[in-house]
């Protein structure tokens, strides 16, 4: 009897290319799992990728699955910041790096729009405090 | 500089998203929830500066390298925007009876609520005269200090477990603060030297929820050292997988896989190096090749050797046996001959040889 007989095929091969850990598949899962979340309560969460046992090939990996998003935001604030959609509306890709362009966080938000990109009300009250008085000069 | 936190950054060109981001950094090193960066913000921005004592005793100075050059002057410096830093005496410009009046002063006018650093051990041979600041020995001032201290960090492993001056035959009699001072909450962060970033992030703690993190039965800050480096490791599949470097330079060295055979201490060493990295997040001792050395774990330097492995990875009884000597329980049920011949490389300091490098 040859082997191809038994009736057993993997469906999950292990990762083939080096350095992939296979630790980025269930992120994927995770991910779809706070769309549902955002979409029925409007809850928006995140995940932080620094703190997981990622490779640098499992990250490449995990953002050439997710692809690229129409918006990308960058953020001029102690080192430039990127926050990118995906490809899956919702689900952006924040990287924080410092003044000497390391990464410093790198982040997975599932939000209609990240945190950071929103205006704070008190900012909004100096601006428009600004633009009154720019008016009243003019 | 008074008033609120957030003012005063403002004026020194600091955006609340800059400070926002900040926070959010600073949450991930807590390891609180990604979204506990902007409760953080919100609670430290309206934070008022509270006064830290910082006391160098029988040290490097290597931790104050540490926190101030890591990041500085951009990040990790912010935190020194948050704290009034009454006395530290490599960074302040007084010296002498100038520099010991600062301290009285912030003594006086705070006690009861500074928050006191120490960095480095405390001598107790020949009545502390082994190490003398102004005359008086580092038990002395330390025991004043702490007499009026809201709370005490001890900063960086001498502070925390006596360190590299406590190690065999310790010929100053060195101890660490939580050996001298019994009576007032402290807090230990060590390393050799601490990621900067723990230090801010408990001050931060300190700041946003007026109390200090939780602590484990070490008296570390568990959302630091809550875990092993090996936990956290991003080379940790390949152990689990059995891949593993055998010598620096083979095959599996330049794959980057688990160092656990060329002695890596990541299994029984509790820190956060592996999800912060140093060097701004540039890398850290694993990324760059080699095992982690174990310096945050009490009495590292006489744990048998760096380039020892803990333990064949097949053999789970032996890895008990010498987590057990490296650190505080003697294993139950490990395997006998190994625990004896680690003690006796333990007991006659053993030093790291050429034969052990090349192993």
């Amino acid at each position: 009897m040859s082997i191809d007989a038994i009736p057993i095929h993997v469906i999950n091969p292990l990762p083939t290319e080096p350095g992939l850990t296979g630790n980025a598949l269930p992120l994927l899962r995770e991910i779809s799992e706070m769309l549902r979340r955002l979409l029925e309560t409007g809850e928006t969460a995140a995940i932080d990728l620094s703190a997981l046992p990622l490779t640098p090939t499992d990250l490449d990996w995990l953002r050439e699955k997710l692809g690229e998003g129409e918006i990308a935001v960058t953020l001029q604030a102690n080192g430039e910041s990127t926050l990118n959609e995906t490809a899956c509306p919702g689900v952006w890709w924040v990287t924080h790096h410092n003044e000497n362009g390391a990464v410093t966080t790198e982040f997975i938000e599932v939000s209609f729009v990240p945190e950071l990109v929103k205006a704070h009300p008190q900012d909004v009250t100096i601006g428009w405090e600004h633009l009154e008085l720019l008016i009243s000069d003019l | 500089m008074q008033g609120p936190l957030i003012d005063n950054l403002v004026r020194q060109g600091v955006s609340r998203r800059t400070f926002l981001k900040y926070c959010a950094t600073l949450a991930s090193m807590m390891a609180l929830p990604p979204t506990a960066g902007r409760a953080m913000a919100e609670a430290m921005a309206a934070s008022r500066r509270p006064s830290v004592i910082w006391l160098p005793f029988q040290e490097c100075t290597g931790c104050t390298e540490s926190i101030t050059r890591s990041h500085s002057p951009t990040i990790e410096g912010m935190i020194f925007d948050m704290i009034s830093l009454d006395y530290q005496e490599t960074l302040m410009a007084a010296a002498g009876f100038q520099a010991e009046e600062a301290l009285h002063a912030a003594m006086k006018d705070n006690y009861g609520k500074y928050l006191l650093i120490v960095d480095g051990s405390i001598p107790l041979g020949m009545d502390g005269a082994y190490s003398v600041i102004g005359g008086r020995s580092n038990v002395d001032i330390l025991k004043e200090a702490a007499a009026g201290a809201a709370a005490i960090v001890a900063m960086g492993s001498c502070a925390s477990f006596g360190g590299i001056p406590k190690a065999n035959p310790n010929p100053t009699g060195a101890v660490s603060v939580s050996d001298i001072i019994k009576d007032k909450p402290i807090v230990n962060i060590p390393g050799c030297p601490p990621i900067p970033v723990v230090m801010t992030g408990v001050l931060a703690h300190y700041l946003t929820f007026g109390t200090l993190p939780e602590l484990d039965e070490k008296g570390r800050p568990k959302s630091f050292y809550g875990e092993t480096i090996h936990d956290r490791c991003y080379r940790r599949p390949f152990y689990d997988q059995g891949k593993f470097a055998k010598t620096f330079d083979d095959e599996g060295a330049r794959n980057g896989w688990c160092l656990f055979e060329l002695g890596c201490k990541g299994p029984v060493t509790h820190n956060a190096c592996a999800t912060t990295k140093w060097n701004g997040g540039t890398s850290w001792p694993v990324e760059s090749g080699h095992g982690c050395l174990g310096c945050s774990e009490p009495d590292f330097w006489d744990a048998g050797g760096f380039y020892k492995a803990l333990s064949m990875p097949a053999d789970p009884l032996k890895f008990v046996a010498v987590a057990a000597v490296a650190g505080a329980a003697i294993g139950v049920g490990a395997s006998f001959a190994n625990r004896a011949k680690k003690g006796a490389a333990k007991a006659a300091h053993e030093t790291t040889t050429l034969a052990d490098l090349e192993k």
